[in-house]
């Protein structure tokens, strides 16, 4: 017998950007945007809070702390529980069956929801960096007029950097949700996958602390886990710029490419796994 | 040497599939030793009671589920491949689809998943919503479809990209009787195409309608396999249907009978409730009702 002639179905970037629209979809259908505007509101009602403390020009790096602070707060919420209800519902909801009977690879459909939601996070990421621009802006404006003085060299805030630190947090979020599709692909459960998320979410945050603590320790074994552990979850405080956007020199821009380079390559990976893993999930 | 032409539609060999269930890994044989092969053209009905293995053969022919044991091919393209998906529509039982996406959205997305060319891909939308009846709620959300607009809606994404091979799960579940006879017409025109079908219901006298070849699971085994019309019929019988005749004329014709040897029963006809059903109830053009846009 000889192979029957086929036309093979080669993998589709076009039927990836489908699902992913879908996805994105989804999202804004579901009001997740409605609920993101209410959170900028907020940002934005706080930060006025704020104005009555009148601390001169370090109020100005106060806001873009508090700013991100905020932004990185809410987009990992966002993040976990956007990547693993998106998912989840295509399995609940059995749409994963239809669609995966369809020739489609999966490849496709995992990285085309990991794009959805990489969108979702990205329009929270430009929402927030835009309104908390605005909000320094402004705050600079009405100091500048106060304190001229503190303003000799002109206005001290670099927005083009505000952006940039927006983006890499973006980058970060989107490792957070790979790692979240991840585990989703593997996870039975909805609430297993956020809980999962929010672990890997402290261990990325926290990791360097164990890696310093770790370096004096004798034990070679311990150390060479600790070390191990450095490179299975990225540090996700080398993606936390937000205090050089302020004060003195800016940001290193070579640093920042390297930052987004080292983001972009943990997505790569995390994401080939998910898809390894999905590849054997039983729908 | 096989051409694609000349594969069956499906064909299974010694297809086997436990699935663990339970903590301590207990093992449980939802599919036992199954070969089956189903040529283009026909429709196929699988039976069986609940929990017999016919939805877990069709997720394996689908390459939903790998099988543990025994192969699988559709048009001779082993079914785990991608492009064994390439001439398959599918319809699952139960089926819930993207609530927020309205009919029309959700016939397209599946469209665009199918790479229908974009030329041609809106007319064949709309095309399909009006074969299986929807295009008065077309532009509804689907999360507000009854459970037979949604059987329906099935229907026209499984059908979309115009395939060779429909495979039905439960396609009549939670459908009203005239909306399981649409549905028979339709896969009764998808024969005349001369598409293959591949359909399980639980609704025989359906079946028995449509079907030309059906095979019977128990306990994931075929226990019967063979063309409706052998199966069914009671070759050395004839039913003769005559007017009342009045007690003595039947006694006579009783006894001309049992002259020649042959024995006669008398049965009172009765219309099937379904025929009855069909014939009262009006047959609304679209079951979408009056609501929606067109
Ligand atoms: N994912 C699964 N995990 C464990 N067991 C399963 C799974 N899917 C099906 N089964 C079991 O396999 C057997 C066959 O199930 P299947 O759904 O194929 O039956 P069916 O013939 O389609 O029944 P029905 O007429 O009720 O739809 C059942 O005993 C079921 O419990
Ligand atoms: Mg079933």
């Amino acid at each position: 017998m000889n192979a029957p002639t086929r036309t093979g179905v080669p993998f589709s970037f076009g039927r990836l950007l489908v699902v992913a629209q879908n996805t994105f979809l989804e999202a804004v259908r579901q009001k997740l945007f409605a609920l993101l505007l209410l959170l900028a509101i907020g940002l934005g009602a706080s930060a006025q809070l704020f104005r009555e403390f009148n601390f001169g020009s370090s109020e100005l790096k106060f806001i873009a702390d508090f700013g991100f602070g905020a932004m990185i707060f809410f987009g990992s919420t966002l993040t976990i529980a956007a990547t693993a209800q998106l998912f989840f519902s295509e399995i609940e909801n059995r749409t994963a069956l239809t669609i995966l009977a369809k020739p489609i690879w999966r490849t496709e459909f995992i990285f085309g929801k990991f794009l959805g939601v990489f969108a979702v996070v990205g329009v929270f990421c430009a929402l927030t960096t835009l309104l908390l621009a605005g909000l320094l802006f402004a705050r600079e404006s009405a100091l500048m007029e106060a304190h001229p003085e503190a303003f000799e060299h002109g206005r001290i805030i670099h927005y083009a950097d505000v952006f940039v630190a927006g983006g890499l947090q973006w980058l970060k979020f989107g490792v957070l949700a790979a790692f979240t599709l991840l585990v989703a692909s593997y996870s039975n459960t909805n609430l297993f996958t956020v809980i999962m998320g929010f672990f890997v979410l402290v261990v990325c945050h926290l990791q360097y602390l164990a890696r310093d603590a770790y370096a004096q320790v004798a034990s070679v074994p311990l150390r060479l886990l600790v070390r191990l552990l450095g490179y299975v979850f990225p540090n996700f405080q080398v993606f936390n710029v937000a205090d050089q956007v302020g004060m003195g020199a800016g940001l290193n821009h070579l640093m920042a490419l390297r930052i987004g380079g080292y983001g972009l390559a943990y997505i790569a990976i995390i994401g080939v796994l998910a898809v390894y893993s999905f590849r054997n999930r039983e729908i | 040497m096989t051409t694609p032409t000349t594969a069956a539609a499906i064909e299974i060999r010694g297809l086997i599939k436990d699935f663990t269930v339970g903590l301590r890994g207990v093992k449980l044989r939802a599919v036992d030793g199954l070969s089956l092969r189903i040529p283009e053209g026909q429709v196929f009905g699988l039976l069986g009671p609940n929990g017999s293995g016919k939805s877990t053969t069709i997720k394996i022919i689908l390459g939903l589920l790998e099988p543990t044991l025994g192969e699988c091919r559709v048009f001779g393209v082993p079914s785990h491949q991608v492009d064994s998906r390439l001439n398959v529509g599918y319809l699952p039982e139960a089926p819930y689809f993207y609530r927020y996406l309205s009919g029309t959205e959700l016939v397209r997305f599946y469209a665009r998943i199918c790479g229908v060319p974009s030329e041609r891909r809106e007319a064949r939308v709309r095309e399909v919503i009006e074969w299986v009846g929807l295009a008065a709620a077309a532009s509804r959300r689907v999360g507000t479809y009854s459970k037979g607009m949604l059987q329906r809606i099935g229907l026209a994404q499984a059908l979309v990209h115009d395939p060779r091979l429909i495979i039905l799960d439960e396609p009549t579940a939670g459908v009203d009787p005239v909306g399981s006879a649409e549905i028979s017409e339709l896969i009764l025109r998808l024969k005349a195409q001369g598409k293959t079908v591949l359909i399980t219901s639980h609704l025989l006298a359906q079946i028995e309608d449509i079907c030309d070849h059906v095979a019977i699971l128990d306990h994931g085994r075929l226990i019967l396999e063979g063309r409706v019309a052998e199966l069914v019929g009671q070759k050395n019988r004839q039913a003769l249907i005559v007017d009342t005749l009045p007690p003595a004329e039947l006694e006579a014709l009783r006894a001309w009978l049992a002259e020649r040897g042959h024995a006669l029963s008398v049965e009172q006809p009765r219309a099937r409730l379904d025929q009855l059903f069909l014939s009262k109830v009006s047959r609304p053009g679209n079951a979408g009702g009056k609501e929606g846009g067109a």
